[in-house]
């Protein structure tokens, strides 16, 4: 009797003591749907994202994702739920490549794919400075004005020159010479502050982004980064991730020639650098430049600067015509896409065909055509670096780092690519 | 009648090639029916077939016995007026049940013809019974949107309405709606008016329709055709004459004040769904607290929903409703809902209305628990959820909360009463009298006269709605003649509503006709026949008037029961509760079916089984199976019953006295999801049934000789089986003793 007394006693005591537990931390997240964002999501192109009910199909088929906490699904939600911030500072968005299998698949046609590549402009608006450049570039009453910059700039410089006519477009050779319009140093002048402009605000950008995941994700990479970083660009040269889409999997050579083009491009950039500055310097310095230091533009065909040139230039070309080509062959399941994202591939296209006609032009001796289209390539491609931080340019920084973040972190370590 | 016999078998459909025929017809020879009384036809049904059974009618044929297929097929071809006809199914039951040509086959075919024969020998032409003074005015209880349309759906049939109205005036809950959901397209404008005024100015202005407004039944007698009503109104008591009753009396919104956990009470800015309108109609959508507009309001579906602690149902409704009302929150552009739900449940074409919702910016949608409301500490709220899409907790910020509660039919309060009231009378006189002391009696609806009660009956599983059978007839109670239309019978919305109420004025138009021929209504909506019990031998036991699932025989002082026959729906449930055996139709009685079980023809070396058959569910299974050529016992013998309610412990002495083997019963499922056509004929049937066991320890038998099977009409594919295996038991166990006296 007595025992049993004490049993129960001892019982009350376990449940007294279950009964009260330590008070638990309100880990609960706040819901607030924010209109305003979910407007902004549909003004920039996920207009179909209300209509998601939530099913989940979109992560089943996605191959892209980790199976822990997968992608879309938890995007979509998200966005309706109006969470703005974990959303854009989310690494996954950048883990996305845009397949658009989810959005094939999608049973309600909310195409997730489409609504996360609105988030993931909204992410580059968010972290890139300053900010209001940022919102000018993704929104279409700013492209007027965005072009007008460069417009203007150019306008001044070639009237401060006296060049605002034909004849400053020929050399002293009466050949037609665009350094000879409009000389090197004044392109430079322009073009280097720019690109460190752009250099600066990308590395603001990137290094907010970075930020922001940690806070959100709550995720701290372990170690050095080094091994993450080496990783993704050997994944970024291959183009893994493009192979596990299945709807849009010919991105991956569209996308390549894009991709090694600008490489190309870049290399050339350097490469007249230094034809031009090398040759200059020696001739500043009173030595003779060796032969193949060939100086101010333009060079002879077959040199290999221009093989380069030439072949990137026309890679480049076929590259972004088949972009635009595959996402109008795969719209139907896919999406239209927003204007953000053909911003960037039609000035991309802009930037080759003013450039490559510049090139043809000249060779055809047509001044008046050479004189406007090098004028208008002078536009694009200012468009193209100067806004880089801003415009869809900016993806591969941002993915980039989002993958590097994932790697770092461990958080897309199940999937295999 | 003096009764003139035909006997008429039928070949076709493979019956030839199992039976021998000729020796059928020889077999069916007895004192009354002669040689030139039996013929035989290739294909009964066929013109010529019919033309030779009606030549015979011409030349005085009045009683026919045909041997062919089963009477659930072919009864427009065998239907001869003013003649018996007794169907006999030797096609399911034998020819695709049995092997062809064996012996037992031929003796199961002679069997089924014998049983036949002595069932029409016993019974008598039936008589339609036709009462006096039948009133065709159709009463209408509750005047929303449902009793509404049942009135003017029964005005426009050409009958004259009457409809009380408790309310001071019509349209029920649709007066404190601010917008309805459009009941063909759900694109812009998604609300619309409600347009009651429009319907009330219709019903109101009505040739046909009679409104009492303020006004209550306080009694109704009699039974259908013969209702005699009692309205009290502001204008004074007036009693109606009725011929049927549709009771659409509605439903009121679950008592939010058990919803503490939801904050209602406790903060200002958690309303009613019903609460959320009026604050619609008012003008803006404002915060009851401090009458600020609310930008961001949260509506909790289930409040109270599918809950076993408070209403374990869907109301089915609440779900649209959330989606509406969040249109109204919408009407502003900046203002947000959000619906936080279990499930959303949007039946038929309403999805396409939740989907128009999904399309709205400013609508969320999103799955979860919801455990409770709480401050957010700068005036708004927190609803807080669990098991949320993304398996966090989650909070959501909300300046108004809306619960979606469900719908209370005003059937439940008198009903639970009621039983309660019952409960305590079955503890005594003491307890009873303390019940109904302690306990506020609630507003009865229909106050009937009846024996068995005031009001419609509770039902299991029912929740207190006026519904009889979930899958077959929508609109029945279980009091003959009233009819149950909208929410009142099952939850559901305004559209719904209306629908019910036009099918619930047509089955009390029905009802009507029915009583006006004189015969009975659904499911023997055909029937002429009627109890007639021969009172004189009556010991007042009352176990038919407690029994009848119809409450449709009340008793006299002396305790003497008193059949008002036009509430009887002729299942013959008090035939077989009658211990005196004194209840009987012209076609169905004690001695019909005892007689048929002593008809057959028991050998001493072969084995006899009797199986009495429901012909509502169990019968049609056994044709499916036959269908399908399963094979079945031959010694089993069937024998259809219009309700295994109307089974009488006499029959199971019957059989066992002359030497049958085995007794078994088929009936329907019973229990909360029974399919019994008259509610619970097959529980009755069981609850004698397990009385049997004294009978049988008189006659020294073994209980395993007789066994009740449930069976669903859809399960025949198990049926072979089932009577199989009783048949095998039954061998096992061995002959009756009783064969060799």
């Amino acid at each position: 009797m007595e025992q049993e007394k004490t049993q129960v006693s001892e019982v009350k005591v376990e449940e007294a003591v279950a009964e009260t537990p330590a008070p638990a931390k309100d880990d609960s997240v706040i819901v607030s749907p924010d209109l305003e964002f979910v407007n902004a999501i549909i003004q920039g192109g996920g207009e179909s994202l209300k209509k998601c009910y939530q099913c989940a199909t979109c992560s089943v088929v996605c191959n892209l994702t980790p199976a822990d906490k997968p992608f879309p699904r938890k995007e979509m939600i998200n966005a309706q739920w109006g969470l703005k911030d974990k959303l854009i500072a989310n690494p996954d968005i950048w883990l996305c490549h845009q397949c658009s299998d989810c959005t094939a698949y999608c049973p309600r046609g909310a195409k997730p794919g489409e609504v996360l590549n609105v988030v993931r402009k909204m992410s580059i608006e968010n972290y890139s400075v300053p900010k209001a450049l940022g919102k000018l570039v993704g929104s279409p009453g700013g492209l007027i004005p965005l072009l007008a910059v460069p417009a203007v700039i150019f306008l001044i410089i070639l009237a401060a020159l006296g060049h605002l006519n034909i004849e400053s477009i020929y050399n002293e050779a009466g050949k037609i010479a665009y350094s000879a319009l409009l000389p090197s140093y004044f392109i430079d002048g322009v073009f280097v502050p720019i690109f460190l402009f752009a250099v600066v605000s990308l590395f603001v950008g990137i290094t907010r982004y970075w930020k922001a995941m940690v806070q959100y994700t709550g995720l701290k990479p372990q170690g050095s980064i080094w091994p993450a970083i080496s990783e993704t660009i050997g994944e970024i040269l291959t183009h893994k991730r493009f192979e596990k889409c299945n709807v849009t999997i010919d991105r991956k050579l569209a996308h390549m020639l894009v991709f090694f083009s600008f490489i190309g491009l870049a290399i050339t950039t350097a490469w007249a650098v230094f034809y031009l500055y090398g040759y200059e310097i020696l001739h500043a310095m009173g030595k003779t430049p060796p032969s193949f230091l060939l100086g101010p533009s333009p060079y002879p065909l077959t040199d290999p600067l221009k093989w380069l040139a030439n072949i990137s230039a026309l890679a480049l070309l076929i590259g972004i015509v088949m972009v635009i080509n595959n996402r109008k062959k795969n719209e139907a399941k896919a999406g239209k896409g927003g204007y953000y994202d053909w911003l960037f591939i039609y000035i991309v296209f802009a930037v080759m065909a003013t450039g490559i006609l510049s090139e043809l032009f000249r060779l055809a001796n047509i001044a008046i055509l050479s004189y406007l289209v090098y004028f208008a390539h002078l536009m694009v491609v200012f468009f193209l670096f100067a806004y880089a931080p801003f415009s869809k340019m900016a993806h591969m920084l941002y993915r980039a780092t989002a993958m590097v973040f994932a790697k770092a972190t461990a958080r897309d370590a199940g999937v295999k690519y | 009648m003096e009764k003139k016999y035909g006997v008429y078998i039928c070949k076709g459909c493979g019956i030839g090639d199992s039976i021998d025929i000729e020796k059928l017809a020889k077999s069916a020879k007895s004192g009354t029916i002669k040689e030139e009384d039996i013929k035989t036809h290739d294909i009964l049904c066929s013109p010529e077939g019919l033309q030779m059974i009606k030549g015979d009618i011409k030349k005085g044929v009045n009683t026919l016995i045909i041997a062919a297929c089963s009477p659930r097929v072919k009864y427009d071809e065998f239907d001869f007026p003013g003649c018996i006809v007794e169907r006999v199914n030797i096609r399911e039951f034998v020819a695709w049940t049995q092997p062809p040509k064996t012996d037992d086959t031929q003796a199961l075919a002679e069997d089924y013809l014998t049983i036949g024969a002595v069932k029409a020998q016993k019974s008598d032409l039936p008589a339609p019974n036709i009462l006096e003074n039948l009133s065709n005015n159709i009463l209408v209880i509750g005047g929303g949107i449902s009793g509404m349309t049942a009135a003017l759906e029964s005005a426009k049939a050409g009958y004259k309405v009457v409809l009380v109205e408790k309310e001071a005036q019509l349209g029920g809950f649709a007066n404190k709606l601010y917008k309805k959901i459009p009941t063909r397209d759900y694109k812009e404008p998604v609300i619309v008016d409600t347009e009651i005024d429009k319907v009330i100015k219709e019903v109101e202005s009505h040739p046909n329709i009679k409104v009492y407004k303020s006004a209550k039944v306080e009694k109704t007698e009699g039974q259908p055709g013969l209702f005699d009503v009692t309205i009290a109104s502001s204008d004074g008591v007036v009693t109606e004459k009725i011929g049927a009753i549709v009771l659409a009396t509605g439903w009121i919104p679950y008592d939010a004040t058990k919803l503490g956990h939801l904050g209602y009470g406790k903060y200002k800015d958690v309303v009613t769904n019903i609460e959320f309108e009026q604050i619609a109609k008012s003008g803006a959508i404002t915060r009851p607290s401090d009458g600020k507009e609310a930008k961001k309001v949260a509506f909790i579906q289930c409040a109270g929903s599918r809950d076993p602690n408070h209403l374990p149902y869907c109301s089915s409704m609440c779900c649209a409703t959330s989606l509406k009302q969040a249109r109204y929150v919408r009407q502003k552009s900046d203002a947000i809902a959000m619906i936080l739900y279990k499930d959303m449940r949007t039946p038929g074409r309403l999805e396409a209305f939740y989907k128009e919702a999904q399309n709205d910016p400013g609508v969320m949608l999103t799955k979860g628990e919801v455990t409770g409301v709480t401050d957010a500490g700068n005036g708004n709220l927190y609803v807080m959820m669990e098991n949320s899409l993304l398996g966090e907790k989650v909070k959501v910020e909300a300046d108004l909360v809306v619960l979606a509660t469900g719908m209370v039919p005003t059937t439940r309060a008198p009903q639970e009463y009621l039983d309660g009231l019952t409960e305590a009378g079955t503890k005594g006189d003491e307890a009873k009298k303390a019940y109904l002391d302690s306990t506020p009696k609630p507003e009865f609806i229909l106050n009937l006269t009846y024996r068995q009660g005031p009001e419609i009956p509770s039902l299991p599983g029912a929740y207190g709605f006026a519904d009889s059978n979930f899958i077959c007839f929508q609109y029945e109670t279980r009091r003959t003649g009233i009819y149950a239309a909208g929410p009142v019978r099952q939850p559901m919305n305004m559209t719904d509503a209306q629908e019910d109420a036009a099918g619930a004025a047509f089955k009390a138009i029905q009802c009507i006709d029915h009583v006006s021929k004189g015969v009975a209504v659904h499911p023997r909506a055909w029937d002429l026949t009627f109890p007639d019990p021969q009172l004189i031998r009556c010991t007042a036991c009352k176990r038919c008037t407690e029994e009848c699932p119809f409450g449709a025989i009340d008793e006299d002082a002396k305790g003497i029961p008193f059949y008002k026959v036009n509430r009887c729906r002729r299942c013959g449930t008090c035939m077989g509760a009658c211990p005196e055996r004194i209840v009987s139709f012209k076609d169905y009685s004690i001695d019909i079916i005892g007689s048929a079980i002593k008809s057959i023809e028991v050998e001493e070396e072969e084995f006899r089984i009797v199986c009495l058959v429901c012909e509502n569910d169990a019968y049609p299974a056994l044709d499916t199976l036959a269908i399908q050529r399963k094979q079945i016992d031959p010694s089993v013998r069937f024998i259809p019953l219009r309700c295994l309610g109307g089974m009488h412990l006499v029959w199971i002495a019957d059989a066992f006295s002359k030497g049958i083997d085995g007794f078994l019963l088929l009936g329907c499922k019973f229990g909360e999801n029974y399919q019994c056509h008259f509610v619970k004929g097959s529980e009755l049937a069981n609850t004698r049934f397990s009385k049997v066991g004294e009978t049988l320890n008189k006659l020294q038998l073994e209980a395993d000789r007789v066994k009740m099977i449930q069976v669903a009409i859809d399960e025949y594919h198990k049926l072979p089986d089932m009577i199989n295996e009783f048949a095998e038991k039954v061998k096992e166990i061995g002959h009756n003793p009783f064969k060799e006296f």
